[in-house]
């Protein structure tokens, strides 16, 4: 099998992982609607994919040049969303709570990770 | 098709500029591709008076791909599946503890602080990566890009402020800094732990990813 996939063009190769991944998100949506579970489906389609790679229903290198492509560009992908934020400059002096707030989340939740973690790392 | 095209061209620019911003670790950081991206193209659209709901049709096409990109994060944690497995307590426990501590003070500091509900509601996801956070839009009822703007300067303050402050607080193991900054600091915060050594940016991917889950399951518990 893996010869098979690498014998595939690569711009094919990248079309069968896309494929796959996509199809991943469908059964993470679908799923989710079926259950009516309040998830995102493409963070339930994760989960599915890290299970069915660990059960080698899929194989990795089938996925493996869409998948680092898509991540090699995954500042790209949410930059249509990130320009919204236009649409907040009228917020002005609020901005500087959201980033206090941030701020503050950001050094409990990294000190409590980093203090537990170390803790527990066994060497 | 301008915008799109404009889009493309203003991430590359950003990503051609990091490369050669190679000596400067500083400015490297803050010079984010994706940032740079969104204020270029933010400067534009203001100037040309082009309403938002135009660029996001006219940009659709990028956005297709934020699913399966989500979907791909799968893939690194497989390939880690053998550091997490010798060091599950590790990062499984201490990347959800943090990231449950970070989701805390984004939930609750903004409610005591009187924030508006739209801030309140972008505020909790910014944790998790910016393509979760938007994902996530859609259940807390979160303007998404706000949401997403958010979880992309939180990861930059996180990338700025975070190792400096892991070292303060004695956190030295690569591990426990890896999975300190991907906990809370997700793709922003991994770019910069990979700058630290191999195995904090391995433990920073596993903490984005856990990440990514913890929030989900936080916000969907309290929905």
């Amino acid at each position: 099998m893996t010869s098979q996939t690498a014998a595939l063009p690569p711009a094919v190769r990248v079309v069968l992982g896309l494929g796959v991944l996509v199809g991943f998100a469908a059964l993470g949506e679908g799923l989710m609607r079926l259950l009516h579970w309040p998830l995102p489906g493409s963070v339930v389609g994760m989960v599915l994919l890290l299970l069915s790679l660990g059960l080698r229903v899929v194989r990795l290198h089938w996925i493996e040049p869409a998948a680092d492509g898509l991540l090699g560009i995954l500042g790209l992908l949410f930059v249509p969303a990130t320009v919204g934020a236009i649409q907040f400059l009228g917020a002005g002096a609020e901005w500087g709570l959201w980033l206090l707030v941030m701020v503050a989340g950001l050094l409990l939740g990294a000190g409590v990770a980093g203090i537990v973690a170390g803790r527990l790392v066994r060497d | 098709m301008i915008w799109f095209a404009l889009t493309l061209l203003a991430f590359a620019l950003g990503v051609v500029l990091q490369l050669r911003l190679q000596s400067r670790p500083l400015l490297r950081t803050l010079l984010n591709p994706t940032l740079l991206a969104t204020v270029l193209v933010g400067i534009l659209l203001l100037l040309t008076r082009t309403p938002y709901d135009t660029y996001t049709r006219a940009t659709e096409f990028i956005s297709a791909f934020l699913a399966p990109a989500v979907v791909a994060l799968a893939v690194p944690l497989h390939r880690l599946r053998g550091l997490l497995a010798r060091q599950w307590r590790a990062l499984l426990l201490g990347g959800a503890a943090g990231t449950l501590a970070g989701v805390a003070v984004d939930t609750l500091l903004p409610r005591a602080l009187g924030l508006s509900p739209d801030a309140q509601r972008a505020l909790t996801t910014a944790p998790a990566t910016s393509p979760v956070a938007l994902q996530l839009a859609d259940i807390t009822g979160a303007t998404p890009a706000l949401a997403a703007t958010l979880a992309v300067l939180s990861g930059l303050l996180g990338a700025l402020i975070l190792p400096a402050f892991l070292t303060r607080l004695g956190v030295r193991h690569p591990l426990a800094r890896g999975i300190a900054l991907g906990a809370v600091a997700h793709g922003i915060g991994t770019a910069r732990a990979r700058e630290e050594g191999e195995l904090t940016g391995a433990a920073s991917s596993i903490g984005m990813g856990l990440a990514a889950l913890v929030v989900t399951l936080v916000v969907a518990l309290r929905g």
